[in-house]
């Protein structure tokens, strides 16, 4: 187990340093001259030459790549170009909005999704299936900034029943405003990953229900709930927690689109905004760090494994 | 190398070409056994010949700005209103059809071809495998869309910008697909059994593998084409996409943004051709996986 788990860590950190390489590229490649923007209009040549030289902007790729990882590490993200605010201290303003958001949409798909794709299961083949199906497909196919302009065309302009657009901070004392901002903007998020959840649950579950100890446990008199929720759902388990890591990407980039629709200001409207102005530091923070906690949600759901399937021992 | 894939636009069209036999029962006989082939195929035959014929659908000039005319609602002139430059919304969407299906179909071909091959390669030479895996793993932990943004940011917007920087993100999904083929077609016995007989491995890899990766690539190139699809017209509407200046349907939607609440119709128009189109590829690639790859629909 515990060799297990350090495995897994370790083979974590190639993956990181591929990204962290990527996107350190990004900023490499970008076009425009940071020395040129900071000497400003009135500089001659030599004096952007002095401040390349001073920002170390004239040495090599390979050692600039480690400098800036350093500096990563330490929590550096660079400033904004255009407003001179670390890039770190921008993201951790913005970050609350984002995170409610995410963790909001997570819960709501995975209490929506499961269910449903264990009802499928179990009504395999009825017009139950079919509808959850078509379901399914309908909400892969349409963006999520649809499903949000519908949702609060019907739901905020004509029902009322939410606020149109905006965050509430979150409180202890009074969640209520935080939540009612933030119904709308996760159901649009989760339409798509309750479908992607739901299809593997149902595709799973349907694995298992014809299974031999499945068939035993009928045999034995063990009635359909337990049946459903006690053996077949945990053996079910690893694939759908799988997914679930996997269709975090789009969880991602879905929830940069919703906050753009309903006005959230999260770290998804801080990059929006950042590509309107070309600022590269904040694009290339906010890509970084948005790719490490994927990354992370994905070690994590490795680790997961040997508590759903304790077979797992690689 | 691109004729031998089936191409999404292709295979929009197979249930056209059944017509033409001139035998009614076999038609019925299709659509009843594959109903999503079918439908998907009908709707898309119809998205293609609506890009195509755009010309003569009734459309003005897509660009045509008339300011003393913005705004309108939908009406019998303006079946979809216009927008505020007073462009016709129907026009624009309808040309905005040519730009999404010229992404989709595109990267759809790009990141099968570079897919695969970078798949063969990896799944053949032992010593690449490794690195190059780890390379797919990376760019795989970095949110498509995010990617998509990172890369557009770098450019400047175009079309062709457009469908290299989702290309980019979509060539791990078949790059791992087609080595995951690779590397359990290697341990079929007859393959150990040509190579034992001393066949080159140029000869392996088109006479036994390729073959048996084109059904499950044809069924990703389809749901690629779709997905690209989306991430141009998401691209497009946070202002990360295609030039402000071509009608696409991202950018109609995207100038419909700051007005939605009170004109809705500039952005419904848009996501409903969108979702439409996008729906009807994705019911195609179902059938196609149900079709082509009996294995692969169990799974999913």
């Amino acid at each position: 187990m515990f060799a297990y788990i350090i495995r897994r860590v370790i083979a974590t950190i190639p993956v990181v340093a591929i990204v962290a390489l990527f996107i350190f590229s990004l900023l490499y490649f970008a076009p425009g001259d940071p020395a040129a923007i900071i000497a400003g209009d009135q500089a001659t040549p030599a004096d952007v030459e002095r401040i390349r030289a001073s920002l170390g902007l004239d040495r090599p790729f390979v050692v600039r790549f480690f400098e800036w990882s350093w500096q990563v590490v330490q929590g550096n993200l660079g400033v904004s170009i255009f407003t001179n605010l670390p890039v770190s201290k921008m993201i951790a303003q913005r970050i609350e909005p984002s995170l409610s958001l995410m963790l909001l949409t997570l819960t709501f798909a995975i209490s929506v999704a499961v269910p449903l794709g264990v009802l499928a299961a179990w009504k395999h083949g009825t017009w139950i299936d079919r509808l959850v199906m078509m379901f399914a497909v309908f909400f892969f196919s349409v963006p999520v900034f649809v499903v949000g302009y519908l949702l609060a065309y019907t739901f905020a302009l004509q029902l009322d029943w939410f606020p149109v657009q905006g965050y509430t901070p979150f409180s202890i004392s009074d969640p209520w405003p935080w939540l009612r901002n933030l119904v709308l903007p996760a159901a649009a998020l989760g339409g798509a990953f309750v479908a992607l959840i739901a299809r593997i649950t149902r595709a799973t579950m349907l694995e298992v229900l014809s299974q031999d100890y499945i068939r035993t446990a009928r045999a034995k008199g063990v009635s359909q709930r337990p049946i459903l929720f006690m053996h077949a759902l945990k053996n079910a388990a690893v694939p759908i927690v799988t997914i679930i890591g996997i269709g975090f990407a789009g969880l991602i980039g879905g929830a940069v689109v919703t906050e753009s629709v309903f006005a959230i200001p999260g770290v998804g409207r801080l990059v929006v905004d950042a590509i309107l102005r070309r600022d590269y530091p904040i694009i290339q923070g906010v890509v970084l760090m948005l790719s490490f906690t994927y990354v992370l949600v994905n070690l994590c759901v490795d680790l997961l494994y040997t508590l759903f399937d304790p077979r797992i021992r690689y | 190398m691109s004729s031998t894939i089936l191409d999404p636009a292709i295979a929009a069209e197979l249930p056209d070409v059944l017509p033409a036999r001139k035998q009614r029962g076999k038609v019925a006989m299709f659509a009843y056994r594959h109903p999503s082939i079918f439908a998907g195929g009908l709707l898309v035959s119809l998205v293609v010949a609506s890009a195509v014929f755009a010309p003569l659908l009734g459309t003005v000039d897509p660009t045509a700005l008339a300011p003393a005319k913005r705004l309108r609602v939908p009406s019998e002139i303006y079946w979809f209103g216009t927008d505020m430059l007073g462009r016709d919304i129907y026009s624009r969407v309808l040309y905005g059809t040519r730009v999404s299906l010229q992404v989709g179909v595109m990267v759809a071909l790009f990141a099968s071809v570079i897919g695969m091959f970078i798949g063969l390669t990896s799944g053949f030479i032992r010593v690449l495998d490794t690195v190059v895996m780890r390379v797919m793993d990376g760019l795989m932990s970095i949110p498509g869309i995010l990617l998509a943004i990172a890369l557009m940011a770098l450019t400047r917007g175009s079309v062709g910008n457009v469908i290299i920087a989702i290309t980019i993100t979509e060539i791990p999904r078949v790059a791992r697909l087609v080595r995951g083929v690779v590397l359990s077609l290697r341990e079929q016995p007859y393959v150990e059994a040509a190579v034992a007989a001393g066949t080159r491995v140029p000869k392996i890899i088109w006479k036994h593998i390729l073959p048996n990766t084109l059904a499950p690539i044809t069924v990703q190139a389809t749901f690629i084409c779709a997905s690209a699809m989306i991430t141009e017209a998401t691209l497009s509407f946070i202002g990360a996409g295609t030039p402000p200046t071509i009608p696409s349907w991202g950018n109609i939607m995207a100038e419909g943004r700051a007005l939605w609440q009170v004109k809705p119709f500039i952005v419904l128009f848009p996501a409903m051709f969108l979702s439409i189109t996008v729906l009807s590829i994705n019911l195609l690639g179902d059938g196609l996986r149900d079709a082509l790859d009996p294995r692969m629909a169990k799974k999913i």
